[in-house]
C-alpha cells in the first residue's frame, strides 16, 4: 500500500484477503458496486452509508455568468452536482478528543 | 438508497451471496475510513477523492445569544466528484 493514498487497486487487495476469489474477480465485483453507487446517486438522488456519511445529488438551475478574462456575459447550463455528507459517527471518530 | 439495498442489489447483480456482498462494501467504506483516519488521502478513479482538511480553533459567537464560544480545531474529511461521476450523473 502507498504511504500518502489509498486507491481502488488497495481496496480491491483488502477484499482479496477476505474472500476466496481471485483478484480479477474481486476488481469486477468493485466495479460493479461502483457502477451501482452512482446508478444511485443519479436516479435515487441519495445514497446513505450509515457511520459513513451520505452522497446527494441535487440539480442547479442555468445562471448567468461572466468569463473573468474577457469579461464576456456567458449562460451557464443547468447541472445537477453531487455532494458529501459527513456522518456524525464517522465526524466523532476522527475528532476523538471533542 | 442505502447501504442494506446497496448490499442487496449488489448480490443480486453478481449472484452472490448477501454474506459476500456486505464484505466487499463494508471493507470498501472501511477502508475508506481507515485510511482517513490516519491521515492518508483516498482516490477512487471515477468516483472521486477524499481527503482530510484541518480546520484551525476559532473564538465564535453564539449568534441568538450574543455568547462568545470557543470552537476548537477540527479535522473534516472533504469529498472531492470524480470527472467520471460528475459526467455520468449530468448524463
Amino acid at each position: 500500500m502507498s504511504e500518502k493514498t489509498l486507491t481502488k487497486a488497495d481496496i480491491v487487495e483488502e477484499i482479496y484477503e477476505k474472500t476466496s476469489r481471485n483478484r480479477s474477480e474481486v476488481k469486477n465485483q468493485v466495479e460493479e458496486m461502483l457502477a451501482i453507487i452512482k446508478q444511485a446517486i443519479k436516479e435515487d438522488y441519495s445514497l446513505l452509508i450509515s457511520g459513513f456519511g451520505k452522497f446527494e445529488a441535487y440539480d442547479k438551475k442555468a445562471r448567468k455568468g461572466r468569463n473573468p478574462q474577457t469579461e464576456d456575459a456567458i449562460t451557464l447550463p443547468s447541472r445537477t452536482v453531487c455532494v458529501f455528507r459527513l456522518s456524525r459517527k464517522f465526524r466523532a471518530e476522527i475528532n476523538p478528543q471533542q | 438508497m442505502n447501504k442494506s439495498q446497496l448490499i442487496k442489489t449488489l448480490a443480486e447483480r453478481l449472484s452472490i451471496s448477501i454474506e459476500e456482498a456486505t464484505v466487499i462494501v463494508s471493507t470498501f467504506f472501511d477502508s475508506i475510513k481507515e485510511a482517513l483516519k490516519a491521515g492518508k488521502r483516498v482516490e477512487i478513479r471515477g468516483f472521486g477523492s477524499f481527503k482530510i482538511k484541518e480546520y484551525q480553533g476559532y473564538t465564535g459567537r453564539n449568534p441568538s445569544s450574543g455568547e462568545l464560544v470557543e470552537v476548537k480545531p477540527k479535522k473534516l474529511p472533504f469529498f472531492r466528484v470524480g470527472k467520471g461521476l460528475k459526467e455520468y450523473i449530468n448524463q
